[in-house]
């Protein structure tokens, strides 16, 4: 455990030691205020539906920046090797570099929580929603940090690491389009692939548990896989 | 006799369709410095990599301080070839992250850190990041990271890789003070390098050990430089009559006046008393008679030589 903690101040020290992180917070709660702002105005709606929309798609487009060079810059500086001959285990190095990942976007989310304190202040939301769209959002953003750590123990390029999670975000926000038309039982798997339709239930107020389970497992598995991957050698 | 620190048998290791490692087999016994001498791409860093546990072996077993190598063991203290460490990272605050992973936390780690800058003279760096350091203290820091926990083995992938002359005879000598009480293991692809440091050495091509004592094979014959004047078949009638005598080269040099012989003779004693009474005893004068060291360049080119004429 204590080699775990250190490995996860090494990662949050290097993530938040470079400009991309605050970058990604800047433009993050640059395009969620125009969208919040915009939105409130026009619809003088207390709720949060669209902007956690916009988040799942700017989740898509981010996360791989975020998770690119997590493996892959250490394969090709060679720093895996220091790494794993000094008792760092596979396992410890993947979950250190995922719950730093993921310490990045839920701060982004925090600050985005600014906006439904505006709606507390000047209204009466109805807190079950956003509730449920911020777990949403957590989870969703855990397997897609899950797929990127993935993408990137694969190889020791970072941008064919970005280009691989980012095309397997948009073919799973997609596949459900389509999806309907393949025959049984092929239709409902492929429906039941797709990020948005596990999605949409929680951004609009209701919890299933398959959903849970849909992006817990595609995390787990995405994690087990980044560790065989970097333990194959 | 204690038992040896490194145990290597019949190492096997294939990169997909690649033969890296050949059925190699050698031991390391305690305080030895051992070079492993071999071209690029000879397989001596995977058979490092090996030892240190990154790499597991196709086949064979592989055994440091008594326990298995592939379930990673700490009595080895590893600086990889070009020092691949973080360059955004303080020299302090790597070697600090180094000592935790390895398991040395509060005081230990503190100790562990002050004694290594210490002794590695990196103080006066302490606080530069390591992208700023020349490629001498930074091999520096690449040495006192694998020192931190004191390990019973050290390999040095390369260590003089990429240095300037000075930094190479700076690292050459912290490498033969470091030796002292430990094992080492050294790579390199330049010969004079381990001729200097190591007290055995190991030559490697193509994945195949072609001897795991290059040293004691080329102290088997002696060699004798011979500078005489006289007749160049005189010359080489008294010297090939010397009992012992296995070759004589005779050139004369470049002014024409004498003769510069080389002799290859059996280490027996009184050669070189025989060969010169066997040239004054013909009337010749004998100007120089000396020795030459063990030629480790010369067992080089025949062992690769004749590996690769086996191999064609």
């Amino acid at each position: 455990m204590r080699r775990f903690l250190v490995l996860l101040v090494k990662e949050e020290r290097a993530l938040f030691s470079s400009p991309i992180a605050y970058v990604l917070i800047a433009v993050f709660l640059l395009i969620m205020g125009y969208s919040f702002t915009l939105a409130l105005f026009i619809s003088h709606s207390m709720t949060l539906v669209h902007l956690f929309f916009q988040i799942f798609v700017l989740f898509l487009l981010t996360v791989p920046i975020i998770t690119m060079r997590l493996i892959a810059e250490e394969r090709k500086l060679r720093t895996i090797e220091v790494l794993l001959t000094s008792r760092a285990t596979e396992t410890q190095i993947v979950f250190a570099k995922f719950v730093a990942s993921m310490s990045l976007i839920v701060l982004m989310l925090i600050l985005s929580g600014a906006y439904a304190i505006v709606l507390a202040i000047y209204g009466d939301p109805d807190w079950g929603p956003i509730f449920s769209g911020y777990l949403g959002l957590v989870l969703l953003a855990a397997a897609l940090v899950g797929v990127g750590l993935l993408t990137s123990s694969l190889t020791s390029n970072q941008i064919i690491a970005a280009l691989l999670s980012l095309s397997a975000f948009l073919l799973l926000w997609i596949i459900d389009e389509y999806g309907y038309l393949l025959p049984d039982p092929f239709d409902s798997l492929v429906v039941n692939m797709s990020l948005s339709v596990h999605f949409k239930p929680f951004a609009t107020g209701s919890m299933y548990l398959s959903d849970v389970a849909f992006y817990l497992s595609a995390t787990m598995l995405s994690l087990f896989l980044s560790v065989r991957a970097l333990a194959w050698r | 006799m204690s038992a040896p620190v490194v145990e290597v048998q019949n190492l096997i290791k294939w990169y997909g369709p690649r033969l890296a490692v050949r059925d190699v087999s050698f031991s390391v016994a305690e305080g030895e410095v051992v070079g492993l001498l071999g071209p690029n791409g000879s397989g001596k860093s995977t058979i490092f990599r090996i030892l240190t546990g990154y790499l597991v072996p196709t086949s064979g077993s592989v055994a440091v301080a008594g326990k298995d190598a592939t379930t990673q063991s700490l009595e080895v203290g590893y600086v990889p070839e070009d020092a691949p460490l973080y360059d955004h990272m303080r020299v302090t605050e790597l070697l600090q992250f180094m000592a935790q992973l390895k398991g040395l936390f509060g005081r230990s780690s503190t100790h562990a850190v002050g004694t290594v800058a210490e002794r590695l003279e990196l103080k006066e760096v302490a606080r530069v990041p390591i992208g700023k350091l020349s490629r001498g203290y930074r091999q520096r820091v690449a040495i006192g990271q694998a020192l931190l926990n004191d390990p019973k083995l050290l390999i040095f992938d390369e260590p003089t890789s990429g240095l300037d002359p000075s930094q190479v005879i700076a690292i050459r000598d912290l490498i033969r003070e470091l030796a002292g009480r430990r094992t080492v293991l050294m790579a390199s692809h330049v010969l004079p390098e381990i001729e200097q440091i190591a007290s055995r050495v190991m030559i490697l091509l193509d994945g195949k050990l072609l001897t795991s004592d290059a040293l004691a094979l080329a102290a088997e014959r002696q060699r004798l430089t011979v500078q005489v004047v006289g007749p160049e078949h005189l010359v080489h009638e008294a010297m090939t009559a010397v009992p012992g005598v296995r070759s004589v080269i005779v050139k004369p040099d470049s002014g024409g006046r004498h003769l510069q012989c080389l002799v290859e003779a059996d280490h027996r004693p009184g050669v070189a008393q025989q060969l010169a009474e066997a040239l004054v005893g013909r009337g010749l004068a004998l100007c120089e008679l000396g020795t030459v060291r063990p030629d480790l360049e010369r067992i080089f080119l025949q062992l690769t030589r004749r590996s690769r004429e086996k191999t064609a």
